[in-house]
């Protein structure tokens, strides 16, 4: 019954056929085809098809003004908009050299890693729903869900906020919203202790993840991956400390590594990166500077000729936003580096020799997002 | 002696397993009785946010009793959708351009908000609406001059 | 020469008085029981399931989404049964046929009160057992005719791992009967009238439980449908009253299971204040319980992960277990 006419005629006495995961599957996140090449339930080779939902944002941006590119970003990681939308703001602010009162850095600083906080939620437990367990996938929606109410209430959107502006950001935070945060993190701290017991300590989610897909030091510098990924991996890399921007200079944080690099490692690092950025709202909310939250920018803005890129830490790894101004208000290009693509294919290397259930586990557990590879 | 050991570990790891898998379903035992956190929507609302955004809306200023759009163009130029198109009309010559028709089709409208960022006049507001159902595409393309007026 | 004399004669005779029509009365109400009971189940889990993620579950239907489970089966009869191209037609009509055959003959020995049971067997907890073997293979039927590759990895899956199962099963079921010296579910029963079996054999009544819940391929032993991996398992291909017939199993096999334990470890009917009948539905309920919560608190096993646990942890465990019993019984 096997299909094996789709294998070249070298293989084909052998006994190995091909699975294909996707486009539309429960655990691909999105309209994502893994080709995995399989002997019995052992994985031989495993191709990602990539394409599916690809929508041009970088051919859209030589299309408008710089202005109008402010919705893309957000669109191209759905889950950490907020930082994506940042992220574009500062690479224009670089580009005309705008200045950004401190204040608005700070509240750009709060709203990021709060989105931080909630793309970590999802990576982390639909990590553990590839393996299987609903529960605490639906518990970790909940704890976001009070993130995205804190960001609708000052961005007024809960997915994709278009909240920065250059030179700034839209509307100031309020009041509610400072006591909602801090109401929010005394109410994660105290849940820890939860997730750590049903998922961390669990036996079955350990023998699931320990030593499953190691991505070596050496493997992970190679495929360029970054984020939690290459965290994991032992790399202390993480583009908020080593090449600083916006107001993380100033908080006292740590970067949460673990030498293993499997799938336990990058759970346990983004875990661990959930407390870190507790710690950095916590701060930035104490030391919130006054003053107004934009500056003066004109209507449209029109840089002068050049380039410029701009990296920044997103939830799933360092981003690059790459733009050529031509001296006219229309972007000559804007390319962006997207962390998912270089992440995703570090599973063709890792993947083989292991069980058709391992790749759900180290897909869940590079915690890819599929508009963004494709863009 | 290693063969030993190794009969302890495996005890030890049953026994470790053992106590974690029960300690996991304590843990999903207390949330079982602990009060839902989900809306039953159509019975049930949210209030939105003073902040949410919805499609744009135009303000009625309590000066003039109507809006102060001069239809200068400048949120259907910022657009990034395209989906905003104004028309004014001058009282009298000489005198400031009054907005007639301000047309938008919201289901194309990605609520970014840069057309009340834009907005010389800050006439423009969003609305409170999020369930926006309809039948037809055509009924989500509104008049917003023609909405205000209807408004009590 | 009268012919009622005649021995055999006899016995059919007896049979059709007063057995058949037991077996006939049985039959019917286990007919009109089992699909309820799996429409009452589904609700429960998805009520147990809703409730530990702080969700409701169904609410819409009825009050509290009681009626919801039967608006789906009404559903589900309304739906096309979509047979694909290539796929063998023979056995994947008959798959969810067979399914469902040991899930009703399941019932038949089990004494659920002391007047209440369809039929007394000298064998019956052989029976279930045999029985229960033979929805593996209208797994591998269903998983191997659909053609489709996912379905039949799991198909493969459900073999292996019921083969693997079914001995921790059988050597806890064992320590069991070796106590009492017999298969008849009553008499088992009726041996635990002072003391449950569970507080002599612990840990046999823990590894049923836990083989059981693997043979009825719930979590977190559902290798064999499971969702993030294999789409659906061995059912991918099916729909409308041909799915819910491996549905419908599926519970009922949940229910027989939980009906076994009962009778083996927790004293069968046997409990104070209430009559037997109700305090036979209470344990199994129970039991199903214990399952679902369980399926909703625990990551799935790999597939070589749960072959070790079956044959490095269970089946071990399992025969020392039987060792000292036999030992014990026989020193006193």
């Amino acid at each position: 019954m096997l299909n094996i006419k789709t294998i070249d005629d070298a293989t084909v006495n052998q006994r190995v056929y091909q699975l294909n995961l996707g486009p539309q599957h429960p655990s691909t996140h999105g309209v994502m085809h893994l080709l995995v090449t399989l002997d019995g339930e052992v994985v031989i080779k495993i191709e990602p098809i990539i394409g599916y939902s690809h929508r041009g944002h970088e051919k859209m941006a030589e299309n408008r003004i710089y202005e109008q590119f402010l919705p893309n970003p957000a669109r191209m990681d759905y889950l950490s908009g907020m930082i994506f939308n940042h992220g574009y703001c500062m690479a224009v602010e670089k580009l005309c050299g705008i200045e950004v009162p401190r204040r608005a850095e700070y509240i750009r600083v709060i709203t990021s890693e709060l989105n931080r906080i909630a793309s970590h939620f999802i990576g982390a437990m639909d990590y553990a729903m590839g393996l299987g367990a609903i529960t605490p996938f639906l518990w970790g929606w909940d704890d976001r869900e009070q993130i995205l109410d804190l960001l609708e209430g000052i961005a007024g959107s809960r997915l994709t906020y278009s909240y920065g502006r250059f030179g700034g950001v839209r509307n100031d935070i309020d009041q509610a919203f400072y006591n909602g945060t801090r109401r929010f993190i005394d109410r994660l701290r105290g849940r820890f202790w939860d997730y750590e017991n049903l998922i961390n300590q669990n036996i079955i989610f350990i023998k699931r993840s320990k030593g499953v897909g190691v991505i070596s030091k050496e493997d992970a510098l190679t495929y360029g991956v970054t984020g939690p990924s290459l965290r994991g991996s032992g790399v202390k890399y993480d583009v908020r400390k080593n090449e600083p921007y916006s107001a993380y200079p100033e908080f006292n944080f740590e970067i949460p590594t673990r030498e293993a690099g499997d799938c336990l490692a990058r759970y346990q690092v983004r875990m661990a990166e959930i407390e870190q950025s507790l710690n950095i709202i916590e701060q930035a909310l104490d030391h919130l500077p006054p003053g107004p939250v934009r500056s003066k920018v004109p209507r449209f803005v029109t840089p002068p000729e050049g380039e410029c890129y701009l990296t920044f830490e997103s939830a799933r790894g360092a981003v690059g936003f790459y733009i050529v101004s031509d001296g006219s208000r229309i972007p000559y290009r804007i390319k962006v580096r997207a962390p998912s693509f270089s992440n995703l294919f570090a599973m063709t290397k890792i993947c083989p020799g292991h069980f058709l259930a391992d790749v759900i586990a180290i897909f869940g557990s590079i915690d890819v997002t599929v508009p963004e590879i494709d863009r | 002696m290693k063969t030993s050991n190794g009969f302890i570990l495996y005890i030890q790891e049953i026994l470790t397993g053992a106590k974690s898998l029960a300690v996991g379903l304590w843990i999903t035992l207390k949330r079982l009785f602990s009060p839902i956190v989900t809306v039953q929507y159509p019975r049930k609302k949210l209030t939105m946010t003073p902040n949410f955004r919805g499609h744009i809306e135009a303000i009625r200023f309590d000066d003039t009793k109507t809006h102060h759009c001069v239809a200068c163009g400048l949120c259907a130029r910022i657009c990034p959708s395209h989906v905003i198109k104004v028309q004014g009309e001058k009282t009298k010559a000489g005198d400031k351009k009054i907005g007639r028709h301000y047309v938008i089709d919201f289901s194309k409208c990605s609520h970014c908000g840069l057309c009340v960022d834009v907005c010389p006049e800050q006439t423009l507001k969003f609305s409170r609406e999020y369930e926006l159902v309809y039948y037809s595409r055509w009924d989500t393309v509104i008049d917003l001059m023609q909405r205000l007026e209807e408004r009590p | 020469m009268n012919i009622t004399q005649l021995p055999y004669i006899k016995d059919i005779f007896a049979f059709m008085g007063s057995d058949l029509m037991a077996a006939v009365i049985g039959l019917l109400i286990i007919a009109v029981f089992v699909p309820l009971n799996v429409a009452f189940l589904v609700l429960v889990e998805r009520k147990v399931a809703g409730h530990i993620q702080l969700r409701p579950g169904p609410m819409e239907v009825g009050p509290h989404g009681i009626l919801q489970t039967l608006i789906d089966a009404v559903k589900l009869l309304g739906k096309e049964m979509v047979t694909p191209g290539m796929t063998d037609k023979v056995l994947f009509f008959l798959a969810p046929i067979l399914v469902v055959v040991p899930a009703f003959v399941g019932w038949v020995p089990i004494s659920f009160s002391p007047i209440m049971q369809i039929r007394e067997m000298n064998v019956g907890v052989l029976l279930i057992f045999s029985f229960s073997s033979i929805s593996i293979l209208s797994i591998l039927m269903a998983g191997w005719s659909s053609n489709n590759k996912y379905s039949l990895i799991g198909a493969v899956r459900a073999v292996a791992q019921n083969v693997a199962y079914e001995i921790p099963l059988l050597l806890s079921t064992m320590s069991v009967i070796i106590m009492t010296n017999t298969f008849r579910m009553s008499e088992i029963v009726n041996a635990q009238s002072s003391v449950w079996h569970i507080l002599y054999q612990p840990v046999a009544a823990i590894i049923f439980i836990i083989a059981t819940t693997a043979e009825c391929n719930r979590a977190p032993f559902d290798l064999v449908e499971a969702e993030s991996e294999l789409v659906s398992g061995f059912h991918t291909e099916y729909t409308g009253m041909r799915f819910s017939l491996f549905f419908l199993a599926e519970y009922t096999n949940m229910v027989i299971a939980a009906s076994m334990a009962t009778v083996l470890f927790l004293g069968g009917w046997f409990g104070p204040f209430f009559p037997g009948l109700i305090w036979f539905v209470i344990k199994v309920y129970f039991l199903i319980f214990v399952v679902m919560w369980v399926r909703w608190t625990y990551p799935r096993l790999r597939f070589d992960q749960l072959m070790n646990f079956a044959w490095k942890v269970l089946i071990p465990i399992a025969l020392v277990n039987l060792l000292i019993t036999a030992i014990v019984l026989k020193v006193i």
